[in-house]
């Protein structure tokens, strides 16, 4: 570091609040802008709060209540000056980012996922939707809707004879009576639905159920479409006081609330289950699996190397190509720094699919006439994979650098490249001794993120090699170039089963590592901007 | 050493160098500059081969070009929604870049000139924030605007606000530090001075401090508006039908089906989408680099 | 400062309690299903159903001739193929799903363990499909949705390159080597496998992935045993012959099909119009057996499942109810080109391509549709592949080893 130099102004390290008196505001048109911002809030803010209010959204409605008393504070008020340049961002952040981190939060601890995606109230209509069954060997009937003194109910035709009950009473034959083609067209004392009207109270016909006959064995005469019926029966009985399903059989299925199923005492259960709290459950399965001790401290090793590799890669070509370029002798490299960005312009996941077709041994275009018909085998290999995926990595990764390298660079004030031209440092040393670490002070923040970001890559992995190649023969599917957010996957959605819960908490174990990580890593840049 | 400095400094305007030192100096970075080009195209040309190719693989062949017609191009343009998607995805991209930097300049601004409590913590929590895992975003960003469309209608679900709104849920992020840094470098001074003449600290961030960092506002607008534009897990969700589609979401929808995929269609249109951004980079460079200029020319 | 964080902290909290709370507010029937709220229709009224790209177009023409019989209009709305099931089983629950989803029949297990599709009764109708179709859409011995259409691979021969065509696998080989072309034949493969398009193969040698009963597949594998062994050292014989390589994917295979490097692909309806559109003399033929008996693809079905949280289940049923005819189902074939499951309108069928898949097809099983088929495609297809490539040096024995970890998943 060179001492001679003058290093730009640190931050202040305290700024008091201009004292201003409101008389002063009202000759300033900023004011007035403010003001009419601030009406404008508070109109949606009041919009919102009695929508919410219409709408019986409690929850919401306060939160809108204290959103917009803080905001009318911060914004009127004039001591909370910083408030004033972070609420905007901080309301969108509340809502849109913490709210996702509580709700997977949440979701770590209960057992959602397939067989349990809903709450218990809809797994019991659903185990009786599917148990109301047709009898075997019943007929079907062509089925007229009609109305019985402002009953539903349905008429049919059985062996030239028409039959019609309602929800009370069971199906009795009916004189007088008119039939076509099998279609009872009229009933004395009842009048006929036309189609129109069955759409219209098509809730009522679905429920509507007609006891075939005073034996509750023969079930009852239903119709989906209002134009067929058929004979069906339950096959299971809810007891509503008890929480139980009772079988033809006699077997009884119990509800669990510690599974979120109805089990019967020899282990099987009805299907859907329910979404239940299973407290950490999930949390410790991962220490617990002892399928995952084989590769997983490899999986975790690579998933370090693969991060912090695709970062230095990364960061270097993209810094290179910044400051390489930022030299205004270079005639068109306008034209230059745009063909730079353009791996950033195409879709990340068809630049995916097209570097796999070019990498692929046979018929990819880099062995076959890059390297004149090679059979490199660059991602069935495990480690020339995981060099594939850098190489990827890095043609996808370095625009990004490339632009806040060349952003941040400017802010490098000129006078200090020319005191330390002055100084006789060479451009190598200029850059390494001046350049370098002022650009770090702002670029820093963003290499951890980006290592954040590439830690749980899970995309590129997933579009370019799907983890592979896998470890023959090992009891999961997982590949040397897995890494932990993929094995994670595997393990959660191995069997087809998606568990929602487990892959949430496993995840939020992941976000810890990650997260400590980053905070250590963000406390030495610290450091580095006290140094300068 | 310190007289070639001297002469280095002397021709720092100079681009009329010669001969040998042409190319110790500057030539060389030409021959840089295309083999990176080379690097950066070639999987690129694949991509355009196939939206010049009316019916065929997107990786099937090494040999490029053996069809070439406009016809998906054309087929882009008249039978599907992709002239409508490109308008969606400038209007949220534009939208959520605008924001973006704006809110994301004045958290700067607030880090960067004040000093009060939480704020070394809430810069870190701002960093840590972002590296939550977004795997069950969908299902939740869903149930949000669900409710929220019973409030505020545009804001719900199938509106291009309604998404806008979510991507400006990032707008603190990673972004902010890249500008906070840049702010720490402009001096406090400059401060001090416009409020010794009276400027109040609205007026200072609006009319100077926002001046001073147009570079690195023009490279957050950029990266937010490409991040924007090519984001398709959480637009999907939002947005369910191909008329409200954003271009990402509709490239993906025809690149999801490996059987029937279009590859034809898709390939053009990931071509067509590539286009503004490219344009959009050259018009923001004369911001993005003017302090370079600026600083360099300066004796 | 920090008050107002923690402030807008209870905030984000309790929001998240609100959209919960939204949440079983409206997806909490009275236990016992009625639900007498929703308003009357005014008009007919509108189902919506998720399709996806590829089909749309083909029920936007059904649509219109339904809604022309009942007054009942359809909303379509385009979904990514892979996102149709995962996204009704989230969306479902909420209320905010659509009425009907276009889909494959595999998704049955998984719609029917959350609880999302409702069983469909259509009486007599159904009889006008073929069985193969319903049995696909059968969990648990009810209908779940009706199918429409079937699809299955087959073997596409180029007329240019080879003619008649013999009835083993092995002396197809050897004909494909004297073709004078850079591959006897193509099988897509790649990286992870393609277990779907080997089936066939695997199916002549007696080893089904599943065992049957009741025309329902039982969770018992049956590729274990000397059967499935055989396949797999056949597998080895292929990829040493030429006619299998792992690398070869989907646009590999298609590409060189395409330029006449393969006188013969193994593959599906749904490049055959490419083929025809590149001016190729194809034929579509049955599979020759490789290890004597016959070979039978995987049938996939295509179908319309009625959702459990419809509020127009009567209307749906309707639309299904019309999905059956042999009119609809001539309709959507001729829209999209795929066998229909209505066997009067199937055998209406004059399309030698159409005609010869269906042949093809013949002895064809559906796919299995239990959930936990994605992890059962995971063994096999990464264990073909390292058969294929030489990674296994034992075939008989990394299939053996395979097995065991599908049952280990399980």
């Amino acid at each position: 570091m060179s001492t001679d130099t003058q290093p730009p102004e640190a931050p202040p390290t305290s700024t008091s609040a201009p004292q201003l008196s409101h008389a002063r505001d009202l000759s300033r048109p900023g004011f007035y802008v403010k003001l009419v911002l601030m009406m404008l809030v508070n109109a949606f803010g009041l919009y919102g709060i009695m929508a919410a209010f219409g709408q019986e959204q409690w929850v919401i409605l306060a939160v809108l209540v204290v959103t917009l008393v803080v905001a009318d504070y911060v914004y009127f008020s004039k001591r909370s000056i910083p408030a004033k340049y972070l609420m905007p961002g901080l309301v969108f952040l509340l809502v849109y980012q913490i709210y996702v981190m509580a709700n997977t939060a949440v979701v770590a601890f209960t057992n959602y996922g397939d067989g349990h995606n809903d709450l218990k109230g809809p797994a019991i209509t659903q185990i009786l939707k599917t148990s109301d069954r047709r009898l075997d060997g019943t007929p079907t009937y062509p089925v007229t809707v009609v109305d019985v003194n402002g009953s539903l109910g349905f008429a049919v035709v059985e062996d030239d004879e028409v039959l019609v009950g309602t929800q009370e009473d069971p199906l009795e034959p009916v004189t007088g009576a008119v039939e076509s083609g099998g279609r009872v067209t009229q009933v004395p004392g009842a009048s006929v639905l036309p189609l129109a009207e069955i759409q219209q109270r098509q809730n009522e016909v679905l429920d509507l159920r007609v006891s075939v006959s005073d034996d509750p064995d023969d079930g009852w005469l239903r119709t989906d479409n209002g134009t067929m019926a058929y004979q069906a029966r339950s096959v299971l009985r809810y007891d509503e006081a008890a929480d139980t399903f009772t079988a033809e059989n006699g077997t009884v299925y119990t509800a669990d609330p510690a599974q979120g199923l109805y089990v019967a005492p020899d282990g099987t259960s009805l299907s859907p289950g329910w979404r239940v709290f299973v407290g950490t459950d999930n949390f410790t399965r991962m220490f617990t699996d002892s399928r995952l001790q084989g590769p997983f401290l490899s999986i975790l090793l690579w998933t370090f190397a693969f991060a912090i590799l695709s970062v230095l890669t990364t960061f270097a070509l993209g810094l290179l190509l910044a400051v390489v370029f930022n030299d205004e002798r270079v005639k068109g490299r306008r034209f230059y720094r745009a063909m730079f960005i353009l791996p950033y312009a195409f879709p990340g996941f068809l630049a995916a699919l097209v570097w796999k077709g070019m990498l692929n041994q046979n018929f990819g275009i880099i062995n076959q006439t890059l390297l004149n018909g090679a059979t490199i085998n660059w991602l069935g290999d495990g480690t020339l994979a995981k060099l594939s995926i850098l190489g990827v990595n890095l043609w996808l990764g370095f625009p990004y650098m490339f632009l806040i390298c060349t952003g941040a660079l400017q802010s490098i004030p000129g006078e200090l490249t020319e005191a330390g031209i002055m100084d006789g440092a060479g451009p190598w040393r200029r850059f390494w001794n001046l350049t370098l670490p002022l650009l770090m002070v702002s670029v820093a923040p963003l290499l951890i993120a980006s290592f954040a970001f590439n830690f749980n890559n899970f995309s590129l992995i997933y579009m370019l090699t799907g983890g592979g190649p896998n470890y023959p023969g090992a009891p999961l599917i997982i590949g040397e170039t897995d890494i932990l957010i993929s094995m994670v996957y595997s393990v959660a959605f191995e069997s087809g089963v998606r568990q929602f819960g487990l892959a949430s908490a496993l995840s939020i174990l992941i976000f810890v590592v990650v997260g400590f990580i980053s905070w250590l890593g963000f406390r030495q840049t610290r450091k580095l901007e006290e140094i300068i | 050493m310190s007289t070639v400095a001297k002469i280095e400094l002397d021709n720092a305007n100079d681009t009329r160098l010669r001969g040998v030192r042409w190319w110790k100096e500057v030539g060389w970075k030409h021959l840089f500059a295309i083999a990176m080009i080379a690097y950066c195209v070639f999987p690129i040309l694949y991509v355009l081969s196939a939206a010049l190719n009316p019916g065929g693989t997107l990786t099937g062949s090494t040999r490029l070009f053996t069809a070439v017609s406009l016809q998906n191009f054309t087929e882009l343009f008249t039978n599907t929604n992709f002239p409508r998607w490109i308008l969606n995805s400038f209007i949220v991209s534009t939208v959520t870049a605008v924001g973006t930097v704006i809110m994301g300049a004045a958290a700067a601004y607030a880090f960067s000139r004040f000093r009060f409590v939480g704020r070394r913590g809430g810069l870190t929590a701002l960093l840590i924030i972002q590296m939550f895992p977004q795997m069950l975003a969908f299902i939740a960003i869903f149930l949000l605007l669900l409710t929220l469309r019973d409030i505020y209608p545009f804001l719900g679900l199938e509106s291009l606000f309604g998404l806008i709104a979510v991507y400006l849920g990032g707008a603190l992020g990673a972004n902010t530090f890249l500008m906070y840094g840049f702010f720490n470098t402009i001096p406090a001074e400059l401060d001090e001075a416009a409020k010794i003449d009276g400027a109040t600290h609205a007026q200072i961030f609006w009319g100077m401090i926002m001046r001073l960092v147009t570079p690195i506002l023009a490279v957050v607008g950029l990266l937010s508006f490409v991040g924007t534009y090519g984001e398709f897990i959480l637009a999907r969700i939002v947005l369910a039908r191909p008329e409200n589609y954003t271009l990402a979401v509709g490239l993906y929808v025809w690149g999801s089906d490996e059987r029937n995929a279009p590859w034809g269609l898709f390939a053009a249109g990931a071509v067509v989408a590539a286009v503004p951004i490219i344009l959009l980079f050259m018009y923001l460079q004369k911001y993005i680099v003017s302090g370079l200029t600026a600083g360099g020319v300066k004796g | 400062m920090r008050k107002s964080i923690v402030a807008a902290l209870v905030a984000g909290m309790s929001l998240t309690l609100a959209a919960c709370g939204g949440g079983t507010a409206t997806t909490t029937p009275a236990p016992g299903g009625a639900d007498t709220t929703a308003a009357a229709p005014a008009d007919a009224g509108t189902l919506t159903v998720w399709v996806d790209e590829t089909r749309i177009d083909a029920f936007t023409e059904l649509g219109a001739d339904f809604q022309a019989t009942s007054g009942v209009s359809l909303d379509l709305v385009q979904k990514p193929t892979g996102d149709i099931k995962t996204d009704f089983i989230a969306q479902a629950p909420t209320g905010e799903g659509p009425d009907l989803i276009v889909t494959a029949h595999d998704a049955t297990g998984d719609l029917v363990s959350n609880g999302v599709v409702a069983p469909v009764e259509l009486g007599n109708v159904i009889d006008g499909l073929s069985d193969a179709s319903k049995a696909a859409f059968t969990w648990d011995g009810q209908l779940y949705g009706v199918p429409y259409a079937i699809e299955n691979i087959g073997l596409v021969r180029n007329n240019a390159l080879v003619q008649d065509t013999p009835a083993t696998f092995d002396e197809l080989v050897t004909q494909g080597k004297g073709a004078g072309t850079q591959f006897p034949i193509v099988i897509q493969q790649g990286d992870g496998g393609d277990a779907y398009h080997l089936y066939p193969l695997q199916t002549s040698f007696g080893a089904p992935v599943f065992t049957s009963s009741n025309g329902e597949y039982t969770t018992e594998l049956g590729m274990e045993g000397p059967e499935g062994q055989a396949f797999a050292t056949y597998l080895r014989k292929l990829a040493d012959e030429g006619a299998l390589n792992a690398n070869i994917g989907g646009d590999q295979a298609k590409q060189a099909f395409l330029d006449g490097q393969s006188p013969y692909i193994v593959t599906g309806p749904w490049w055959t119009s490419d083929f025809v559109d590149a001016g190729l003399d194809i034929t579509v033929l049955p599979i020759p057996s490789a290890g004597g008996q016959p070979s039978a693809p995987f049938l996939g079905v295509q179908g319309v499942y009625l959702s459990s949280h419809s509020e127009n289940a009567l209307l749906a049923n309707q639309f299904l109810d019309y999905m059956t005819s042999e009119d609809a189902q001539t309709k959507l074939y001729e829209l999209g080109g795929r066998t229909p499951a209505n066997t009067a309108a199937a055998e209406a069928i004059d399309d030698p391509i159409i005609a010869g898949f269906a042949e093809a097809g013949a002895d064809g099983e559906p796919m299995p549709a239990i959930p936990e088929m994605a992890a059962v495609w995971n063994f096999w297809g990464a264990t073909e592949v390292s058969i294929i490539n030489g990674q296994a040096a034992d075939p008989a024995a990394a299939w053996q080893e395979m097995n065991n970890n599908i049952k280990a998943a399980f």
